[in-house]
């Protein structure tokens, strides 16, 4: 009986112990969102979407906490609906809507890297589960699946360099599965196209865009308008 | 050459003064207008029912209802209705004059029976080439002053691509290009059903049933249709469309206008044939 005891008490001793370095790592990464209150940045988007078909992009990139966010630019483009360079600070930040556990530990590029788990507290929010992959080292996430209600699962990849201590990544990838465009024929009017057959029309696809940012400034407290106001 | 020059220049002249010619320009004028006005007050809704797929995922970012999006609505729409338009006037040009007995007139000119179909056919595509102007004018200047520049949301069968603002001006430039090329096989099909025919109303419906039962080959997926489809013309017709992907597929649009090329040739030699061996003695 006595062992078995033992056993339980051990379990449970890592469990909370692996809780309560989830939420210091949570609270050093929030350190570093709380230091940037705004910053702008050049950024070169990369888009990789099936059934769409689109040149690479150049424009800015505004944000302002906790969650203004704006890229201008001259052209079209598309970002995921849980964008997650306006999401995530806002997620972690509000630490009293989730519980979070480590669920284990990985290397990363290199790097030790802490899986960690967002659970909402209540059903009633979008959020289904968060995973973050944060190095334990330099404590800063290098990897991000959230998954939600709505918009299914949305997957980051970052690479930091000079504004690490701002958790400002260099390059972020964003991974989202969705099925492939298809256009009616009426519709796009491509009446003689031979259609490709056998091809499965539910199939889920990984689309990837690719945010490569560059002259970041921080902390320049820029104007709201920004987000207002009708730019290119 | 100076009096076949004298027949082109009455020709066209003919052509255009023509009460049928306006029709054309008026449904051109009315059609991209009506079009414009719809996207004007409906746009957002029109570009959901494309965007749709994307809206549970994306949000699409940038001005994606433009001058260059309308023109490329209008034109894809046009396409189909314009070589009826066309056939309107040139189904006409030699057989009017024969059921009418002016043609007689016309041949007692000293110029050859090859000059005056030549010079019909040109006036033909003359009378094309205004259209394409108008709707030019109207398609593409008239929706960017309403709507502005910038990127083309391209919509195919296959999904979406995206056309950059600073990329498209050549397209569009080839892209009426190859449109006049292929209402020129309709206007050079026209005119030789006119020459073969003796009354004005057979050749233009004619032209008009060949290109709807060509069209309707074209609409179905079918394995027996897609081994007729590379022949037919009205499978081209639509291959300035292909000047909006990325990659341009040079070698399909070079096939496809040789092939349009290759039926004007046919139909203008079959017309200058035919109308040397006419009886119009009666």
């Amino acid at each position: 009986m006595k062992p078995l005891l033992f056993f339980l008490f051990c379990c449970f001793s890592m469990r909370a112990v692996a809780g309560d370095d989830s939420k210091l790592l949570i609270r050093e990464i929030n350190k570093k969102f709380a230091q940037v209150n705004d910053y702008t940045a050049n950024v070169f988007m990369k888009f990789d979407i099936p059934g769409v078909k689109m040149n690479s992009l150049n424009g800015k990139v505004f944000f302002k906490s906790p969650n203004k966010f704006r890229i201008r630019t001259k052209g079209i483009f598309f970002l995921p609906k849980q964008n997650p360079l306006q999401n995530i600070s806002t997620l972690l930040l509000d630490t009293s809507s989730y519980t979070s556990v480590i669920s284990g530990y990985e290397i990363l590029n290199g790097k030790n890297c802490a899986i960690v788990n967002i659970i909402p507290l209540t059903a009633k929010t979008e959020l289904i589960l968060g995973k973050f992959w944060i190095d334990t080292k330099n404590i800063l996430i290098l990897k991000s699946q959230i998954t939600t209600k709505n918009n299914g699962t949305l997957e980051t990849n970052s690479t930091y360099s000079s504004l690490s201590n701002y958790t400002l990544p260099d390059k972020l990838i964003i991974k989202v599965e969705i099925k492939k465009i298809k256009i009616p024929k009426m519709m796009s009017g491509d009446l003689n196209k031979i259609a490709k057959r056998n091809a499965d029309p539910n199939a889920l696809e990984t689309g990837t865009i690719e945010l490569v940012f560059s002259n970041y400034t921080i902390n320049t407290k820029f104007p709201d308008t920004i987000f207002t106001e009708k730019g290119e | 050459m100076k009096e076949f020059g004298a027949i082109l220049y009455n020709e066209l002249i003919k052509t255009i003064r023509r009460p049928r010619s306006f029709i054309g320009f008026g449904v051109i004028t009315f059609i991209c207008l009506m079009l414009q006005g719809a996207f004007y007050h409906d746009g957002k809704e029109i570009l959901s029912f494309v965007t749709g797929q994307l809206d549970n995922i994306f949000t699409v970012e940038g001005k994606v209802l433009n001058g260059n999006l309308i023109c490329f609505v209008v034109l894809q729409t046009l396409i189909v209705q314009m070589p009826l338009l066309v056939a309107l006037v040139t189904g006409d040009l030699v057989s009017g004059e024969t059921a009418s007995g002016t043609i007689r007139f016309l041949l007692t000119r000293p110029a050859s029976r090859t000059k005056i179909v030549l010079a019909k056919w040109i006036a033909g595509l003359f009378y094309t080439l205004l259209l394409l102007i108008i709707l030019g004018i109207f398609a593409l200047f008239v929706s960017r002053a309403i709507f502005g520049t910038g990127d083309m949301m391209a919509l195919n069968s296959e999904g979406l691509t995206i056309i950059r603002g600073d990329d498209i001006n050549w397209r569009w430039g080839g892209a009426f290009l190859i449109a006049f090329l292929a209402l020129g096989v309709v206007s050079s099909l026209a005119n030789m059903l006119s020459c073969i025919m003796d009354n004005s109303i057979t050749p233009i419906v004619t032209v008009m049933a060949i290109i709807i039962v060509f069209t309707i080959i074209g609409m179905f997926d079918l394995p027996s249709f897609d081994v007729i489809k590379p022949y037919l013309f009205t499978t081209h017709m639509i291959s300035w469309r292909s000047l909006f992907e990325d990659p341009v597929p040079i070698s399909d649009i070079v096939f496809s206008c040789v092939v349009l090329l290759v039926h004007i040739i046919v139909f203008v030699s079959i017309s200058i044939f035919y109308f040397n061996r006419k009886d119009i003695s009666a």
